[in-house]
């Protein structure tokens, strides 16, 4: 059986290893991108089951990821959020553009593997 | 050697002026070699400067994970954990790289939350990390002190409580101010207590700083506020108002009440907004008693009271003021009335124009 793919936008690259090692630990293949252009790049080469995106990213914000994936990809591959405090209204954006869940950061790497099984389920 | 007497024959004959310039470009000339040397060699150190900041933070990054999941049920320290601990102790002995650590640490504290956290805080005590934060605190430059208080607030250290509140009065504002946010970042509104005996003016940046921690709280069961509300100092005043309006404390209004008559004006306008919040209706009487002495911003702030709490008993007050010299209080009076005696309200529109306030005649113009 084939893995499921995820793709992990996120800038803070210690985070970043940290969910890597977390999730191919449960079994995913991760794809690792800094910024939300090279997310868009990795999702259209790779075509993910999951997208994990931070919200506030350089060049191009986890919004206009998610914007993309919705309405130029026209996909519907399950999108989470990472949203720090205070930005609650971003959240509310990127539920409008479509995103399926979002975690607020600080958050606990075991939650978020349990709601990425729940959307692959 | 022919060739070189020739120019320096020729350079001779030169007029002065000419030489002038000969010796100013050559010596732009060399300033623009060195310095272009300069450029380059500074490019190159920062180059490799960062190159062995990416490959120092890809290794502790590595670290760290490694030590994080290495046996994360476990209580104990696996002999893995033992060996990355022993390494960043090593490691923490050189300024830069300790500084790195520090920073890897932090980013991801701020990230992570439950057992990771807690780890991560582990780490910043088994490998002396915490040492040098406490060091910093012994030092003689203010701006080391503070740094290291920060460094303590951002990694919860709540044990050292004595060695930080001592700097609570110290003669530096940064210094006080990172205490401040330690206390209120650890003890939450317990840590306010700082206040009962501050003497130094809380400018509204610290307040709005403190008050961002205290609304992150999940614990938002407030302590009681009044000693603050009763405070000398008259920042401190401002701040308990502050607290009084964003947690609803009705309870302290009878403290209010008695702030109506503070000796600071601004202290005075912002109670009557506080009470306007509160639905301070006892502040009404008090307040129209003494409305001529009060300053015109405290007029303003008691009609946006009124305008909030009216009732139809104080429909002669509003009247008396349609014409008041200041053109906001008209209009707020107009409004008022409107919301109480419409048929009055549109009763004025029959006056002649002359008779009419500045306002009535801007609400004409709208309309």
């Amino acid at each position: 059986m084939s893995k499921n793919k995820i793709v992990l936008a996120e800038d803070n690259s210690t985070l970043s290893l940290l969910l890597k090692f977390r999730l191919e630990k449960e079994g995913y293949e991760l794809f690792m991108a800094v910024d939300g252009k090279e997310a868009i790049e990795l999702i259209e080469t790779h075509k993910p089951d999951l997208i994990l995106t931070d919200i506030m990213m350089p060049f191009v914000s986890g919004l206009e990821v998610i914007s993309h994936v919705r309405n130029e990809l026209i996909i519907e591959t399950p999108i989470i959020v990472f949203s720090s405090a205070g930005q609650e209204e971003m959240v509310l954006k990127a539920f409008s553009l479509g995103a399926n869940d979002f975690m607020g950061k600080p958050f606990s790497p075991n939650e978020l593997v349990i709601r990425v099984k729940r959307l692959l389920a | 050697m022919i060739d070189i007497q020739y120019f320096v024959d020729y350079y001779n004959d030169f007029p002065f002026l000419v030489k002038l310039v000969w010796i100013v470009s050559g010596l732009m000339f060399s300033a623009i070699i060195l310095l272009t040397i300069y450029l380059k060699v500074i490019r190159y150190y920062l180059r490799k400067k960062d190159k062995e900041f990416t490959k120092f933070k890809n290794e502790y990054e590595a670290l760290l994970v490694e030590y994080l999941y290495a046996d994360i049920e476990s209580e104990e320290f696996n002999k893995e954990q033992q060996a990355i601990i022993l390494k960043i102790k090593d490691h923490i002995l050189f300024k830069n790289k300790r500084k790195m650590i520090i920073s890897i640490l932090y980013n991801l504290m701020n990230e992570v939350s439950g057992e990771m956290a807690d780890s991560i805080k582990t780490l910043y005590y088994k490998t002396g990390l915490i040492d040098y934060a406490l060091t910093r605190l012994k030092n003689k430059n203010w701006y080391i002190i503070a740094k290291g208080i920060g460094e303590l607030t951002r990694f919860t250290v709540a044990d050292v409580h004595d060695d930080v509140i001592k700097f609570i009065k110290h003669p530096k504002r940064e210094v006080r101010k990172e205490t401040q946010l330690y206390l209120v970042s650890l003890y939450h509104f317990e840590g306010l207590s700082f206040l009962n005996e501050l003497k130094e003016p809380l400018s509204e940046w610290d307040q709005v700083q403190l008050l961002e921690i205290l609304q992150k709280l999940d614990d938002q069961e407030i302590c009681d506020i009044r000693p603050w509300l009763r405070s000398t100092n008259d920042t401190v005043v401002l701040f308990a108002l502050k607290l009084s309006q964003i947690y609803n404390q009705f309870e302290v209004k009878d403290s209010l009440m008695d702030l109506l008559s503070h000796q600071n004006k601004s202290i005075r306008i912002y109670v009557i907004e506080v009470l306007t919040h509160l639905y301070g209706i006892e502040a009404k009487d008090k307040l129209k008693a003494n409305f001529n002495d009060l300053s015109i911003e405290e007029q303003i702030s008691f009609f946006g009271l009124l305008e909030k709490l009216v009732i139809p008993s104080d429909e002669p007050f509003i009247e008396k003021h349609l014409f008041h010299k200041n053109f906001e209080i008209q209009l707020l009076a107009l409004k008022i009335l409107k919301s109480i005696n419409i048929d009055k309200f549109m009763g004025l529109n029959n006056l002649p124009t002359h008779k009419k306030s500045p306002a009535m005649l801007k609400l004409e113009k709208i309309a």
